[in-house]
């Protein structure tokens, strides 16, 4: 028996890596591409009879090339990006000399852990429908393998595989969905490095002037947020990320040493630790859950101060929240804040020291107005309002594309000669200020304000919604947050950022197709959001507590007997539903009660010793059979005759003539 | 005749199928590691996929009709043919069907456009008798080579093996075997000694046209042969002086050929058993059929 694949067979195969191979070319090494379009290309004229099988020497040069291409592309072991471009790397060239269905059944095995190895990089709907679509593919070609030369032209092979594909896989779809809710989940066993080249998106953990504007040009989704009671002012949804205690003159960063994530880890572990009793509960709570895109970084967005969170999570002294590791798949947090609530009442000195900390030299005259300001005001809030109606009073302009301000005395440059800045340079040049007349003070990156989606009823914070601001430490009342950006663009927190910059025509100027733009598109773009949310909730964002939360829900009361019982029945159903659906319930039909007769009559004369041979005719068999039993020759005539009356005549009368058959029958036994 | 149904066929997971509960499996680890539902998704997909191609599988065989049509004679060596039909009485195409015997003559079936389909399989053979054909493996692996589904049937028909004719017949003395004698009876139609003239019928080969009588006269004429059976030749199992049963069969059964060539008339007597003599393509059967059953019971 061959066991080697049909030309239709292989071209199935060539389909299905292509399919699955390509996703990946945006994620991995671009050195991939030349090497996997050569071994497809070779398939190819193998295919066509214009080449052999590679031999065993380009095929250890070919291999000995990939290795070196991944050993010289500087990607870290053991990683997520160095295990796909192996796999990739084994997947394209397996496919060099498959000839038996076994190596084809690999490859196709490696496609489907490729499928779901690529979600790993992206879990959007768009990547959820391509994988569909590579499911449909890579089971077409397992039945294209299996196939022997058929009577089918290869275009009918394709369209029977593909839509046996799509049954299949559509038919399994009720079973899949009852294991995804009902299957154990598990913490994860280890950590694996992932270590992918995955671009950092959104606030970043230090701020330059000009580092928000960038973020602002951007239409990109930062997370989406559903409140589960009444949904707070948009003027007041800050949603805090990091907070940047140190100014080096130039840049703000969040300490003097410049930490990275494991460290900041440490940190929040350890010295700068949340201590629960610095926050006096008061006002009203605003819980939510929020959903953050995967942003390649750790840091949460939340309304602070945040008092309950579910997940794991690191929170810190700052009131910040972050997230374990960096976030490479959406990341699902559930939250209570009390915005209102009083914050450090006492101020610990390890915190007032960082939010008095100033270079100790650069800025001489942003240093010189702070001193005669608090001179002329005396007390902290007077001095706040003085410098806010400074920002107001005097030609200040919120802008989105500021002059540059060079390395040194940015806070000088901006305040005495641009007076042009977006909400970096006011916040940086606010808390500056602040600290010179020796006010507690530091500053907040997050994102301000979102776009409500009515029909989905979230709220979606995107890019262009990155915000800084400010936060001063007055006795008495605790960290107060201040947004010095809103004494020169008060549209800036009702409205958004679009109509804050709107007489300037900057927003979102380099996206000349974005659907904001055109309203309609803007209506459709909203609808395939909410279709987008719906997914990353409650598909992607299914996890242990989901799953916990919604068996209580189902079940009443948890337990496993409970759980055992309804998977039980799910099953049996989904059981039945396939042996409907592929017409297993069907009986045969029955055979007609002569001819069934006819057969005990043909089993009663082979007793006899007379066998009827397949397709001799009823007639013929009597001839014979009454030449070799004399004795029944009468019976089988006559048997015979009214069976063939029966069946090439009908009459009204055929009760009467199945009567006579059985009673003849009984004569021949 | 057997119909396959849920009482004969077996079905289990094939090797394929371990090899894709490896991948599941880690698919599954990737997936709590790394908390990806959509990891998780294509665990579970794949592992419906498996559970369901055990049904798709099954359908592959079942309702399907086989039924033996015949087995041809043959001689003890050689290969016995069965003819077996395959039918389908359910709406749905039966495909890469592999009917097996067990020592590994394998042949592979597809029935998707037709209802019926008569599939030829040979199996060697040892010894004259009766020739009762082994259970046949009916397998399949459609569609995707997941699921391993088989039944046996067992096909309700004996075949007959002849003995196997020996190279050259041992020539008695004294038996009239070749004896051209003028005194028997002339059976005409015969190859031996010409016998006269008549008209050329159509059809007459043209190695027995007489042309000599054909450029005298214009007109075709057919030579004539005769043959003389006179001396009936009888093969008797007497006056073989060989022993062994076996050893006599297999001479008795290559004279019965040659006689049968030569086309004499020919009788056998056998210990029991007297076939008359004759000619023809029945009495060889018949000939070779008592040759093939003799000392076996329930001849």
């Amino acid at each position: 028996m061959t066991k080697h694949i049909t030309y239709t067979g292989m071209i199935w195969l060539l389909a299905a890596q292509v399919v699955v191979i390509l996703p990946f070319l945006f994620d991995l090494p671009i050195w991939l591409l030349p090497v996997l379009l050569f071994a497809a290309g070779w398939r190819l004229r193998v295919l066509s009879g214009a080449a052999l099988q590679p031999g065993n020497i380009t095929k250890t040069l070919l291999v000995g090339l990939g290795v070196g291409g991944l050993l010289l592309s500087g990607l870290k072991f053991p990683s997520l990006d160095a295990m796909a471009t192996l796999l990739l790397l084994g997947f394209a060239f397996k496919s060099l000399e498959v000839v038996q269905r076994r190596d084809a059944i690999v490859v196709i095995f490696i496609g489907y852990f490729l499928v779901a190895l690529h979600f790993l990089y992206s879990q959007s709907l768009g990547a959820a429908l391509y994988g569909m679509v590579s499911m449909v593919i890579l089971t077409g070609a397992l039945v294209g393998v299996q196939q022997a030369i058929s009577e089918f032209s290869a275009g009918q092979n394709v369209r029977f595989n593909l839509r046996l594909a799509v049954f299949m896989l559509l038919q399994c779809l009720p079973l899949m969905i009852v294991i995804f809710v009902f299957a154990p989940r598990f913490a994860p066993l280890w950590s694996l490095p992932l270590a992918t080249t995955q671009a950092k998106t959104g606030i970043a953990d230090r701020m330059a002037p000009g580092d928000i504007e960038k973020l602002a040009k951007s239409g990109d989704l930062a997370f989406r947020v559903a409140f589960k009671g009444k949904r707070p002012a948009q003027h007041d949804l800050y949603w805090q990320g990091l907070v940047l205690n140190h100014f080096n003159g130039h840049e703000w960063r969040q300490f003097a040493r410049d930490y990275d994530v494991y460290q900041l880890k440490t940190a929040l572990l350890s010295h700068y630790r949340w201590n629960p009793k610095s926050v006096q509960v008061q006002g009203t709570a605003v819980p939510y859950e929020a959903i953050y895109e995967s942003s390649g970084q750790p840091w949460l967005f939340t309304l602070a101060p945040t008092v309950e969170v579910e997940g794991a999570v690191l929170r810190g002294a700052d009131y910040r929240v972050m997230a374990q590791q960096e976030l490479q798949a959406p990341f699902l947090l559930k939250a209570v804040s009390y915005p209102d609530a009083q914050r450090d009442s006492v101020l610990p000195e390890y915190l007032r020291t960082l939010a008095l900390g100033l270079p100790p030299t650069g800025d001489a005259r942003s240093r010189t107005l702070a001193q005669q300001l608090w001179r002329e005001t005396g007390n902290p809030q007077a001095y706040i309002d003085k410098v806010l109606a400074r920002f107001s009073e005097q030609a200040f302009a919120y802008t989105l594309n500021p002059p540059t301000l060079g390395e040194r005395d940015t806070i000088d440059a901006f305040l005495f000669d641009s007076q042009r800045g977006f909400c970096a340079h006011y916040a940086g040049s606010f808390v500056f200020l602040m600290r010179a007349a020796g006010i507690p003070a530091r500053v907040v990156v997050g994102y301000q304000g979102g776009e409500w989606n009515d029909a989905g009823q979230y709220l979606a914070v995107h890019q262009y919604d990155a915000h800084a601001w400010a936060e001063v430490w007055l006795a008495g009342r605790g960290w107060v947050r201040i947004d010095p950006t809103t004494a020169v663009a008060p549209s800036r927190t009702e409205q958004g950022l679009e109509a804050a910059v709107q007489a300037e025509g900057t927003f979102l100027a380099d996206a000349v197709f974005s659907p904001r733009k055109i309203a309609w598109l803007n209506g459709i773009s909203q609808q395939l959001d909410t279709v987008q949310y719906g997914w990353r909730r409650w598909v992607v964002g299914y996890d242990r507590a989901e799953q916990a939360a919604l068996l209580k829900n189902m079940l009443g009361t948890f337990s496993i007997e409970r759980v055992a019982l309804l998977v039980a029945g799910l099953f049996a159903a989904i059981g039945l539903f396939w042996l409907l659906v592929l017409g297993l319930t069907q009986r045969p039909p029955k055979e007609a009660l002569e001819h069934r007769l006819y057969r005990r009559f043909c089993e009663a004369l082979a007793k006899h010793g007379v066998q009827r041979d397949v397709g001799v005719a009823p007639s013929t068999f009597a001839a014979h059979a009454a030449q070799q039993l004399p004795a029944l020759a009468g019976v089988i005539r006559e048997f015979t005759q009214v069976y063939e009356g029966i069946c090439y005549a009908p009459t009204a009368d055929g009760q009467n003539a199945t009567r006579r058959l059985k009673a003849l029958l009984a004569k021949v036994k | 005749m057997a119909t396959l149904n849920l009482r004969n066929i077996y079905i289990i997971p094939s090797k394929t199928a371990l090899g894709l509960l490896s991948i599941i499996a880690l698919l599954f680890l990737l997936g709590i590691n790394f908390q990806n539902s959509l990891v998780y998704i294509i665990s579970f997909w794949l592992l419906a996929l498996l559970l369901l191609n055990i049904f798709y599988t099954w359908r592959n065989l079942a309702g399907l009709t086989l039924t033996a049509v015949g087995i041809e004679p043959c001689f003890a060596g050689e290969k016995a043919v069965l003819e077996v039909e395959l039918s389908r009485p359910t709406p749905y195409a039966k495909y890469a069907l592999e009917l097996t015997w067990e020592d590994a003559m394998q042949v592979q079936i597809d029935l998707i456009s037709t209802q019926t389909a008569r599939i030829k399989l040979s199996h060697s053979t040892q010894q004259r008798g009766r020739f009762t054909p082994p259970r046949l493996k009916i397998s399949t692996r459609y569609p995707t080579g997941l699921a391993l589904a088989w039944a046996y049937v067992h096909l309700d028909i004996h075949g007959v093996v002849y003995p196997a004719p020996v190279e050259k017949a041992f020539q008695a003395q004294g038996e009239s075997y070749g004896d051209n004698s003028e005194s028997g009876l002339e059976i005409t139609g015969g190859t031996n000694d010409f016998g006269g003239i008549r008209d050329y019928q159509y059809g007459d080969a043209p190695k027995r046209v007489h042309w000599a009588k054909f450029a005298q006269t214009g007109k075709l004429y057919t030579k004539t042969f005769v043959d003389y059976a006179s001396h009936e030749v009888w093969l008797d199992w007497e006056t073989l002086p060989m022993p062994g049963i076996e050893v006599r069969l297999s001479h008795l059964c290559r004279k019965v050929l040659e006689c049968h060539q030569e086309q004499r008339q020919y009788g056998l007597k056998l210990p029991g058993k007297v076939i008359a003599p004759d000619k023809g393509d029945a009495h060889k059967a018949r000939c070779l059929q008592a040759l093939a059953l003799f000392g076996l019971a329930n001849d």
